[in-house]
Parts: C-alpha cells; structure tokens; sequence
C-alpha cells in the first residue's frame, strides 16, 4: 500500500541521496575512470574463471573481466559511501521523526525502498558506462550483477552507519571490504585465483551473475540468491539495529491519564 | 482544579552497571493546562536526562510519565536535516504528526520571520534561523504539551521576544509549556519555577512576584 508517510519517507531518502554531490561527482568521473585505467592496464589474454553455475571453468578475455570487476569496484564503493553516510548523519533526525509520530515500519520500508532505487539506478549508470569500453553478452545479466553487488554494499553501509561511530571508520571498512572483495573474484594476477573460500566473499554471487552475462547465456539462479542472502543480512541487521535506537518508551501523542491521577493536586495552579 | 496535562512520579535515573551513577532522584512534577512551567539546572544536574524521559527517548529506571494530549518537544541541538529545505522539513514532518494542513507552520514560519527561506536548504541557513525551524517543527501540529530545551540559544533579541509572545499565547489557550534551561531570565513570565540540583527537583519562589 502507497500510504503518504510512505511516500513522503521514500522522496526525502532519495533526494538526500542525489544531494549528496561527493558521490554523484564520484559517479560521473570515478566510474568512467575506473573502466578506462584498469581496462588498459590489464592485457586483453585468455583467463581461466571458475565458473560456478556449470562447475567449469570457462576462458575468457583478462581485459573485458577486468572491466567488469572495475565496474564492481567503483560502484560498490560509491554506494556503501552513500549509504553509511547518510545513515549516520540522519541518525537523530530519523529519532526525531520516530519522537514525532512517524511509524517505525513505515521509516524502515522507505529507506530499504530507497536503497533498491538507488541501487538499481547506480547498477544501470555503471552498465551503461561499461558499454563505451565492452559490448557483454547479456546486458541485463550483467546489470542484474552490479545490482546485486550495489544492493549489498548499500546493505553494508547502512549497516555499518548504525553500528561504527567513527566516520572514518567506516570509511576505511568499506574501501577495504570493496578492494579485497573484487580483486579477490578477478583470476588476474591472483594468488587466490578461483579458490572455492572465494564463494564466502559477499561480491562473489554478483561477480559470478555479470561473468555469466558477459561471456555466457546461462543464468545462474543459486548465485543469485547467494546475493541476495547478502543483501538481506546486512540491511536487516543494520534495521534492527536501527529499530532499537529509534524506539519511543512512553507511547506519547495521547497517553491517557486517569482523572484521578493525584498529579491534579501537586498541579502549579495556572494563575 | 483542572487535571495535569503533564506529569511524572518518581523518575529515577542511573547510568551504569557496575557503580551505577544517580543522575535522577525521585523527580516528580506535574503540570496544568495553561500553565508555563520554568526548570533551571546547572550543566551536568540532569536536565538533559529529565527532558529525554519526558520526550520518550529515554526509559527510567523508575517511576513513569503521564500525558493527556499530544507533545510538541524541541530538542536544545538543532535536529534538522541539512539536505531538505525548510519547507520539505514542514512536509516531513506534517506526515509524522498526521496532520492534513500547514496552517500554524505557516503562521508560525510567518511570525518567527523565516518566510523568505522556505525554500532554502538548511545547510545554508543561519544558526539562528536553524534554531527557529527546530522551534517550529516541535509547535506546527498545535501541541497540548510543549517541552523545550534552551528553547532561545542562538535567537536575537527581536526573535527572543517573539518566543515569549508566543510562549504566553500557548498559555492563554490551555497548553502546558515547559521550559528547561541553565539560565532563566525573565523570571516573572513563569508561572512555577523549579530547580534541579544533583538530580533532584525542588521549587523555587519567582523574583519580583
């Protein structure tokens, strides 16, 4: 149901997002600058990769997976920055609005609606960018993995600003995580190339999903899933969290109070 | 005489587990319609800790808190969002409170001087515009009760006279305004003053009434 406090949560979360000009400036020079220097760097020989949906391994071109996993890089960053700051800094506010009246489920629906919007429009930007550096097979496969990647790192983020108190902190977490997380799922140079402990890493379903739309046309249902358990794990933890610093002990707003209450005789009188 | 609008028995606080330290100490006061009640306590007497328990942010460890109407609480820190403008603050809020219009945000925007940055964000305004849409934001949905914490830092003079016209016209019409601040100048416009020290609350007579 579109309820209005629904709607009124949901439009505020989202314009905060596209307020946010640092990631927004990230987006448009990071992402393209991303494809562009790892795509050169990295020679476009034959890679083995591990590929989970078949259990083969298939060949594929070093340099058009390496696009790929730059695209995962630069957005899971971009989104987890979002989300951890927006989640931290609107912390009291949202208390606020809890204090006020607004209905915790509602808040909650609407920030977990915008991460979905947001991470499916990120997914979409980063697909498009990556068409000017390399045609993928399956556009959609290959979004539908960087939506899955956004929509976990936006999980993480919003996780991590309930949690970490320090911005910096979180900063480090989530750059790192991303770092270690997407070099680790690209066989380049890799001494852990194609290691089964690699499927426990939360950007290996998504990877596995957009490998299986750039070189394949087979759709890979359980890594699929595999992404979204992620996803789920960190934004439910993080709203849990989330609804246990926003609760309100004294249901205020019209308390009853029993007309007998001896506070009438300890009253200030009103003049 | 009418029955409080507002009030708390017995409220007990401590932080800690281990040495639990007493912030609260039995508290207990009520408050009528149309009355304006002043508490002043130094920093560190458990002002801030009174006022989270009477807003619902905080849990006692004992006593409770009796309210008969809505609650209109402004926060002493500004608590705003920095990327919406004052007026999607008057939006946001209006669907918190469940009201249908913004006719008293809209007065009170008009009123507190504010108008010609409705549409600015509040990242640009001024401490004391800030301080003002806080204000507005605890009275748009015509409150029973008010709470307010240092409810004037940061307002000039003109804004500051404007507060307690607006302050006494609560008064007039029924609702319960309580003040908390460290200082309380203009002793004469309360009607019951109360001081908190080491966690306890005891009244206080009013200069010149």
């Amino acid at each position: 149901m579109m309820s209005d406090p629904y709607r009124t949560a949901l439009r505020y979360a989202l314009r905060e997002q596209t307020r946010n000009r640092l990631a927004i400036g990230l987006l448009v020079i990071f992402v393209p600058l991303w494809y562009f220097l790892l795509g050169t760097i990295i020679p476009a020989d034959p890679l083995p990769f591990r590929f989970r949906a078949t259990g083969a391994f298939i060949q594929v071109n070093g340099q058009d997976l390496t696009f790929l996993t730059a695209g995962f890089n630069a957005l899971t960053l971009i989104i987890g920055f979002m989300f951890f700051a927006s989640t931290r800094s609107g912390a009291r506010f949202d208390h606020r609005l809890v204090l006020s009246g607004y209905s915790r489920p509602v808040l909650i629906l609407a920030k977990l609606s915008a991460l979905v919007v947001a991470a499916a429009s990120i997914a979409l930007y980063a697909s498009l960018v990556l068409l000017v550096f390399w045609r993928p097979e399956s556009f959609a496969l290959v979004w539908l993995g960087y939506f899955g990647a956004a929509l976990i790192y936006g999980g993480l983020g919003l996780l991590l600003g309930v949690l970490v108190s320090s911005e910096l902190a979180g900063f480090f977490f989530i750059i790192m995580l991303s770092l270690m997380d997407t070099f680790f799922q690209n066989p380049y140079g890799n001494p852990a190339a194609n290691k089964p402990f690699l499927a426990w890493f939360p950007s290996y379903g998504p990877v596995q999903l957009a490998v299986a739309g750039g070189f394949t046309h087979v759709f890979p249902t359980r890594e699929m899933l595999v992404s979204l358990a992620w996803f789920a794990g960190f934004a439910l933890l993080g709203l849990a969290i989330f609804w246990r610093r926003t609760r309100a002990w004294n249901t205020h707003g019209h308390a009853s109070v029993s007309a007998a209450s001896p506070a009438a005789a300890e009253a200030p009188s009103s003049m | 005489m009418p029955h409080a609008l507002l009030s708390a028995r017995g409220l007990t606080k401590s932080y800690g587990r281990l040495r639990p330290h007493l912030v609260l100490r039995e508290v207990s006061f009520s408050v009528a319609p149309g009355a304006l009640l002043g508490i002043v306590g130094e920093n560190g007497a458990g002002k801030s800790t009174l006022l989270k328990i009477l807003a619902g942010e905080l849990r006692p460890n004992a006593g409770h808190v009796e309210m008969d109407g809505a609650l209109g609480y402004c926060p002493q820190e500004v608590i705003l969002n920095p990327a919406l403008t004052v007026d999607q603050h008057l939006d946001y809020f209006r669907a918190a409170y469940g009201i249908t219009d913004l006719r008293r945000a809209n007065e009170l925007v008009e009123r507190l001087s504010f108008t010609r940055y409705r549409s600015a964000l509040v990242s640009t305004l001024s401490g004391g515009t800030k301080q003002k849409l806080n204000l507005t934001l605890a009275l748009m949905h015509n409150p029973d009760i008010l709470l307010l914490d240092e409810p004037y830092q940061g307002f000039d003079w003109e804004t500051y006279l404007r507060f307690w016209d607006l302050a006494a016209e609560l008064r007039n019409r029924g609702r319960s305004v309580v003040v908390i601040s460290h200082l309380l100048f203009d002793q004469r416009r309360f009607d019951a003053l109360y001081q908190l020290e080491d966690g306890s609350l005891q009244p206080m007579p009013i200069e010149g009434k």
